[in-house]
């Protein structure tokens, strides 16, 4: 270029425009670099000072997935948290957990949790059209405030309501207290679950409103009226450890489990012997055993006069005229009477419990009453119940009071409700009107993590954190305080619900500033626990106190027990049987709603692993059913599959059929928990809710709902949705896979001896390690919380309702469940079946490209960038424990966060089953060889063993014969499934006890 | 019968295709079309896209892959194996024969590769040396597979095109157009000359000695994929003699199918004669006998054996949900082709064709019931899944399957003669012996 021409050209652009030009083209420039978001792919360039990468940090906290708090330790990974566990020290729940537990993880990651803060605003107010709109966190605090704030000047804030779920400690005492000082008058604890029947019992019996401590472990006889304490009832973790013990066959200790209950429930399979009865009469059995029981002068610990006034109360009762209506012999009833007490026991050696759904109808509080009477006789109150320990369901309202809330709401007395973690609209019947009074309240606020039916229909959704991201702590019983911590950052922008109400209140006014001190929860927390310490241990520091229960995960102490006595006069009033008739004509059918393994009251159905395990006992994933006798199928002409109608006079609902030949046939029985409307991708539009169809009035003397005590009709449609089974077949045809011992064969029972036969191939050496596992089928209960356990150590993807009908469930764990058809007594086993690490695999001379082979430490390893895919190894696999992956695993965001990274995530086209949890065999080594000795049993506990509440699964080395597994493997009821085959599995299972009949 | 008059009938297949030959072709080649969609579709998704329900981890693509190595099998037999035993009238349905040979071979090998569940790595069943040091495991029966499909593949293909060398010859020198070229390059500058039949001869009777136990090894192979499983319905020391009688039976059979319409189209009457038809079906009388007494063995064992798990499989095969196929494969294949005992129905041709389609049909279904019957009828009761069902992708994929061999098959048809023209010239002589090893004379 000339200098004339480059003069023109600077001419031309002059001096300005150049640098407009080039200052506009330099933020254009620095604009396309905002466009893309900088990726943050090194996050620890400094990390955090005891953060080791590769390394796991335990943080201990407290379970908040149903009102039982069972301690909870869990695994985080560089900042993530990846698995929990039972806390091996808390006293609730000695280190296991249930399915429910397992699965918190997936509350905590759910990708369809509430982001941020949310507003309704009227997009068309002509035809009432709204929609929730993000806002910002100040400007949601800020409506919060003033709403509360104009409420209160007008001297109005007796119209504020607040509903809270049954929380304990320093968070319900800052809201008891953050109520108290706005002027709430309404302060509901609503629990779905409330135990009413059993305090109002235990009120009017003993003065003691509470639900007591039953002790699992010792009685001789239990006998559970509709009690379905492995699954749902109370604590259910603990009593399942307990019951294992109780029930433990290595001990001398027979001991003989006895379940009433119109349905063979999951609790009711574990039982020596389930009793169908007619809906509601548990109540007469008890009161006939109390009867026999008195007539035979075998009552224990009481006075003759009292023998006496007791029998005049049950004198009607003999168990000849109970039978016509329990359908229960009167020799069963008296030989179970004579059974429970028994002199020459001593008293205290039978325990009778009563609850769940089952039990919950007209006269709920009468049988609970009636159980306390035949514990009472057999001198079992304050031996295995004991009033020692408060629950803390013991606070919740009752569904009553709920009424009553919903009443105040019909009539427009309220103004502002505000919500926090609690989904009424799903959990109460339909007919209580709640959706009603819910629309007539100007203003609904919501302290919630997730969407759910409620949630979606209030104006204000202030986001709060799942309990794993939240401090806290929690009485689970009176003296057990467990302590809760944030195992991570929040995921979303989400605020502690404790902060929330500081910062709102700490704004009122000065003086609620100064009542309130404390700017955050958990400086409050810490306060409270400040206030602990100096009550309980005053003369240690606090500071070690503090750390102590951090680290433990809370703070227990023993108790003494309360002597109580009973009150007999209120017994002939209260024992008085209410019988409502309805209309049975034109509803013939009992409706029996009952709480899901999986799902609790619903809370669980947004959780993939709850529900892709398919259900304990009809094996069913991702739906709700209704459960018929195939007799009234026959009588209805309809078929599994097919569409039922069932109406109530307070609603109506659609759902398939499932024959259950395990249940009385004049009931419908319907899991609770599905039939979501709202609660995210996962819950939505499965199947239907049966509480929506339940008769809204409450049981009269403890004013909880009626679960079973509504009475419907049924009609087929010719219409047919498949279920997603996962067990077609329900009989073992001879196979021998859950093998069982009579207790008479067991005396003088020596170890079978394994028949090795002749194979072609060498034997396997295993020069260091052998490792093995005993599983006890005496003590599986069938729980599933292995499944879930295994699912998040190992990364197993969750793939939906379509795929698992078609077998493709990717589980490396399964519970098969057989119901033994031996003579007419139901027997129900479950054999949790994985791979079997044989040491002659049939699985691995099949493999062309050695994809899995045997390693020296006894392990059937598969190698995932090895496989091809040729399925053959899962063809040649008797125990068929191998699964394939069909399709590309999804694990959508947050939930890939919890992948844990020391289990590879497997491709599509690839075997995986499995592995024994290798990762934890290679730690355990690891950890043993830093400290310089031997492998101990604690070193390697696999995932499925670790949470087993009833320690079913024992994992150790076969090679050291003081390892437990090894001396389990050589139980005389050890054996080894399909031994015939000459597979020479690593794992024995041990036969199942069965009680000789009587 | 001239040598001319041979060379113009047989020859004549080579001409301008008509309507109906393209029509099939197009027929063939959209088939194959469609199956190429579905499997690119199956390897984008995953191998989930077909119906598989554990524990029926095979299903229709190892079925096809029986098939297909079962169809090869009577053409190794009539050419190799009637060669060897001299029986001349084969001549005519050979080069057909081995034809559908190498091209059901190929078909069949496809298949192992699509049933994978990573495609792409199927060269990791290969011994070749890498630098990881991973070798393949010589135990699996996928190996044996390998290494059997490979040398029954290389042997027919050069047993096929070794046959095929003078006819070329005979070919180049008419053809005009721009095969001309082809046929030189192929036809190796045969020109007759005593000493290049004399090598022929010497090569065609070794390569028929050395295909003759091929015959009998890659289908024994094949059916020990199934019977060194320990699986019940499977685990059977017959399946070995039991596969190969099924193989040359379909073999047979596909034969006959693929013969009467070409016989009837290119107007071959004369080269392929109701006899040979005849002489193919006592052969299919012979293996359809074969095929059912192992039929009755299997059952036979089952009750004999008291073992609780082989009965109940079989009791499963023959009254469970595949019950019906069970039954149509019993009836295909031993009801059916007794009627073959008929010399009136044997030569009837179209009734003959009409068979050949049932025991195609037959042997398929056998194939279909013993791999997915056994598989979801196995030891462990508590996995037996609900029935199977292919999705559309397994039929589109079976679909091209048959679309690529009857492609091959009529590109082949157009562009090489049907019959061996030498062979045919050598048996209208009066020389008695036609193949004199003269190497060693």
């Amino acid at each position: 270029m000339s200098d004339a021409s480059s003069a023109r050209l600077v001419e031309a652009v002059g001096r300005r425009t150049f640098l407009k030009v080039l200052g506009s083209a330099g933020s254009a420039i620095g604009l396309t670099a905002c466009a893309v978001p900088p990726e943050r792919i090194i996050p620890y360039v400094i990390p955090p000072e005891n953060e080791v990468p590769g390394v796991a940090t335990r943080y201990a906290t407290v379970c908040r997935e149903c009102p039982s708090g069972c301690g909870m330790v869990v695994r985080t990974r560089e900042g993530r948290a990846v698995k929990v566990e039972g806390n091996p020290e808390h006293p609730v729940n000695r280190g296991s957990l249930c399915i429910r537990g397992q699965a918190s993880l997936q509350g905590l990651y759910n990708p369809d949790r509430i982001q941020e803060p949310q507003e309704r605003r009227v997009t068309n107010a002509a035809s009432d059209q709204s929609v929730l709109a993000p806002i910002t966190w100040n400007n949601a605090q800020e409506t919060l405030l003033n709403k509360i704030l104009s409420l209160k000047q007008q001297g109005r804030s007796d119209r504020i309501a607040l509903v809270t779920p049954s929380i304990t400690g320093s968070l319900d005492r800052l809201f008891d207290s953050w109520a108290k000082t706005i002027g709430i008058h309404h302060h509901l604890r609503y629990e779905p679950f409330a135990y009413e029947a059993i305090r109002t019992a235990n009120h009017l019996n003993f003065g003691q409103s509470v639900l007591p401590h039953y002790d699992f472990s010792k009685p001789r006889l239990l006998i559970s009226f509709g009690a379905d304490f492995l699954e749902t009832w109370i604590s259910n973790v603990g009593y399942a450890r307990d019951f294992a013990q109780m029930k433990n066959a290595r001990s001398n200790h027979q001991a003989k489990f006895v379940h009433i209950e119109p349905r063979l429930s999951m609790t009711a399979a574990n039982a020596d012997e389930w009793l169908s009865v007619e809906p509601e009469s548990e109540i007469l059995v008890a009161l006939a055993m109390t009867h026999t029981i008195l007539r035979k002068r075998i009552f224990q610990d009481i006075t003759s006069v009292t023998a006496d006034a007791i029998f005049e109360i049950v004198r009607e009762y003999s168990p000849e005229t109970v039978t016509n209506r329990t359908s229960i012999p009167a020799r069963k009833i008296e030989e179970l009477a004579t059974l429970f007490s028994d002199p020459s026991m001593g008293p205290g050696t039978s325990l009778a419990i009563g609850g769940g759904t089952a039990t919950s109808g007209n006269n709920a509080t009468a049988t609970q009453i009636a159980l306390n009477l035949l514990n009472y006789v057999s001198g079992n109150i304050g031996r295995t119940v004991t009033f020692d320990h408060k629950s803390n369901e013991t606070h919740a309202n009752t569904y009553k009071d709920t009424l009553n809330l919903v009443e105040a709401m019909q009539a427009r007395l309220i103004d502002l409700l505000i919500l926090h973690d609690v989904n009424p609209l799903f959990t109460l019947p339909e007919a209580t009107g709640f959706s009603a009074g819910l629309s007539k309240i100007p203003f609904v606020v919501s302290l919630s993590s997730f969407p759910d039916e409620t949630t979606a229909r209030s104006d204000l959704i202030l986001p709060v954190h799942t309990p794993l991201e939240s401090w806290g702590d929690h009485e689970s019983r009176g003296a057990i305080r467990g302590l809760m911590q944030p195992v991570m950052q929040s995921i979303f922008n989400t605020k502690h619900v404790g902060d929330i109400l500081l910062e709102v209140i700490r704004e009122l006014g000065e003086e609620e500033a100064a009542a309130f001190p404390s700017r955050t929860f958990d400086a409050y927390l810490k306060n409270e626990w400040r206030n602990l310490h100096e009550q309980l241990t005053p003369e240690s520091d606090f500071q070690t106190f503090w750390a102590d229960a951090l680290r433990r995960g809370g703070f227990w102490q023993k108790t003494q027990s309360q002597v109580v006595d009973l009150n007999l006069d209120s017994l002939p009033t209260s024992l008085a049987l209410v019988n409502e008739e309805e209309d049975t004509d034109n509803r013939p059918f009992v409706l029996m709603p009952y709480p899901s393994l999986h799902h609790y009251d619903g809370r669980g159905a947004n959780k993939p692993w709850l529900q892709e395990i398919a259900d304990p006992m009809m094996k069913v994933a991702w739906d709700s059913w209704a459960e018929l006798h195939p007799d009234t199928c026959k009588r209805l002409n309809a078929e599994e599959g097919q569409l039922l109608t069932i109406e109530s006079p307070h609603g109506r609902l659609d759902a398939s059929i499932l024959e259950n030949k395990h249940l009385r046939p004049g009931v419908i029985a319907i899991p609770i928990g599905q039939g979501h409307t709202r609660y995210g991708r996962y819950a939505e539009g499965r199947g239907a809710n049966p509480i929506s169809l339940l008769n809204p009035i409450p049981e009269v003397q403890s004013g909880g709902l009626r679960w079973l005590s509504t009475k419907v009709s049924a009609t087929p449609r010719p219409l047919w949705r498949k279920l997603s089974k996962t067990q077609e077949n329900n009989q073992q045809l001879g196979r021998n896979v859950a093998q069982a011992i009579s207790t008479t064969d067991l005396i003088g029972a020596v170890p079978e001896a394994h028949q090795e036969h002749l194979s072609m191939y060498a034997n396997h050496e295993h020069p260091v390690h052998r490792w093995g596992m005993t599983i006890d089928l005496n003590a599986c209960n069938g729980c599933n919380a292995c499944i879930a356990a295994c699912n998040a150590e190992n990364n197993v993807p969750v793939v939906g309702p379509n795929q698992v009908a078609l077998g493709r469930s990717m589980s490396w764990l399964r519970i098969e469940r057989y119901f033994d058809q031996s003579d007419s007594v139901t027997d129900t086993r479950f054999v949790p079946m994985l791979c079997q690490h044989c040491d002659h695999a049939p699985c691995e001379s099949v493999c062309p490209v050695y994809a899995t082979y045997h390693t020296p430490e006894g392990l059937n390893a598969q190698i995932y960038n090895r496989c091809v895919g040729t399925r053959y190894c899962s063809n040649n696999c008797p125990y068929k424990v191998r699964q394939f992956n069909w399709h590309e695993a999804e694990f959508p965001e947050p939930l890939n966060l919890q992948l844990n990274p020391d289990v590879t995530v497997r491709s599509k086209g690839v075997m995986e089953k499995c592995s024994f949890c290798v990762q934890r065999i290679q730690e355990g080594k690891g950890r043993a060889k830093d400290e310089g000795r031997q492998v101990r049993d604690e070193d390697v506990v696999p995932a499925c063993a670790q949470t087993c509440p009833a320690q079913a699964i024992v994992f150790g080395d076969l090679n050291d014969p003081h390892s437990q597994a090894s001396r389990l493997s050589k139980d005389p009821r050890g054996y080894r499934v399909f031994d015939e085959l000459n597979t020479r599995p690593a794992i024995t299972y041990l036969k199942k006890v069965t009680q000789k009949r009587t | 019968m001239s040598f001319a008059k041979v060379n113009n009938d047989i020859l004549r297949t080579l001409g301008p295709a008509g309507r109906i030959y393209w029509a099939g072709l197009i027929l063939a080649l959209t088939m194959l079309g469609f199956g190429g969609y579905a499997f690119y579709h199956q390897v984008r998704f995953g191998l989930g896209v077909a119906g598989y329900n554990p524990p029926v981890m095979w299903a229709i693509y190892i079925t096809n892959f029986v098939f297909w190595v079962g169809i090869a099998h009577s053409g190794t037999l009539i050419s190799a194996v009637l060669f060897l035993f001299r029986a001349r009238w084969r001549t005519s349905v050979a080069r057909v024969a081995e034809a559908m040979t190498v091209f059901a071979v190929m078909t069949a090998g496809l298949f192992p590769i699509i049933h994978l569940g990573r495609p792409w790595y199927f060269y990791w069943l290969l011994p070749y040396p890498d630098q990881r040091d991973l070798w393949i495991n010589f135990r699996s029966p996928l190996i044996w597979d390998v290494f059997a499909l490979g040398t029954y593949l290389t042997v027919s293909v050069l047993f096929l095109y070794l046959g095929l060398i003078p006819d070329i010859a005979i070919a180049r020198d008419r053809v005009q157009d721009y095969r001309r070229k082809l046929y030189s390059i192929l036809a190796l500058g045969w020109q007759g000359t005593n000493q290049q039949w004399r090598h022929y001869n010497a090569l065609y009777g070794f390569l028929a000695a050395l295909a003759t136990p091929l015959v009998i090894s890659v289908h024994s192979v094949v059916s020990w994929d199934f019977a060194t499983t320990i699986l019940p319905g499977w685990h059977s020391t017959i399946f070995a003699p039991y596969f190969v009688a099924g193989a040359i039976f379909s073999g047979l059979a596909m034969v006959i199918t693929l013969l009467i319409p070409l016989r009837r189209f290119y107007h071959l009457e004369e080269y392929i004669t109701v006899r040979h038809f005849e002489n193919l079906a006592k052969l299919i009388i012979v293996t359809s006998l074969i095929v059912t007494y192992a039929y009755a063995t299997e059952y036979f064992m089952a009750w004999y054996s008291q073992n609780e798990f082989e009965r109940s499989t079989f009791l499963d095969r023959a009254a469970g949900q595949y019950a019906p196929f069970f039954w149509t494969t019993v009836v295909c294949n031993c009801i059916v082709p007794l009627a073959l005992f008929f010399k009136k129905i044997r030569t009837h041709l179209k009734t003959l064709f009409v068979i050949s389609l049932l025991i195609n049909v037959g042997m398929w279904l056998e194939r279909y019931v013993i791999i997915i019957s056994s598989l979801s009828h196995d030891f462990n009761p508590s996995v037996w899944p609900a029935m199977y069902q292919p999705t559309w992708v397994e039929v589109m994929i079976t679909a091209g399957s048959m679309g690529l061999f009857f492609f091959l098959f009529l590109i082949f048809v157009k562009n090489f003669p049907l019959i061996s023209m030498t062979e045919i010239k050598e048996n209208t002589t009066t020389v008695t012996s036609p193949i004199v090893m003269e190497g060693s004379s």
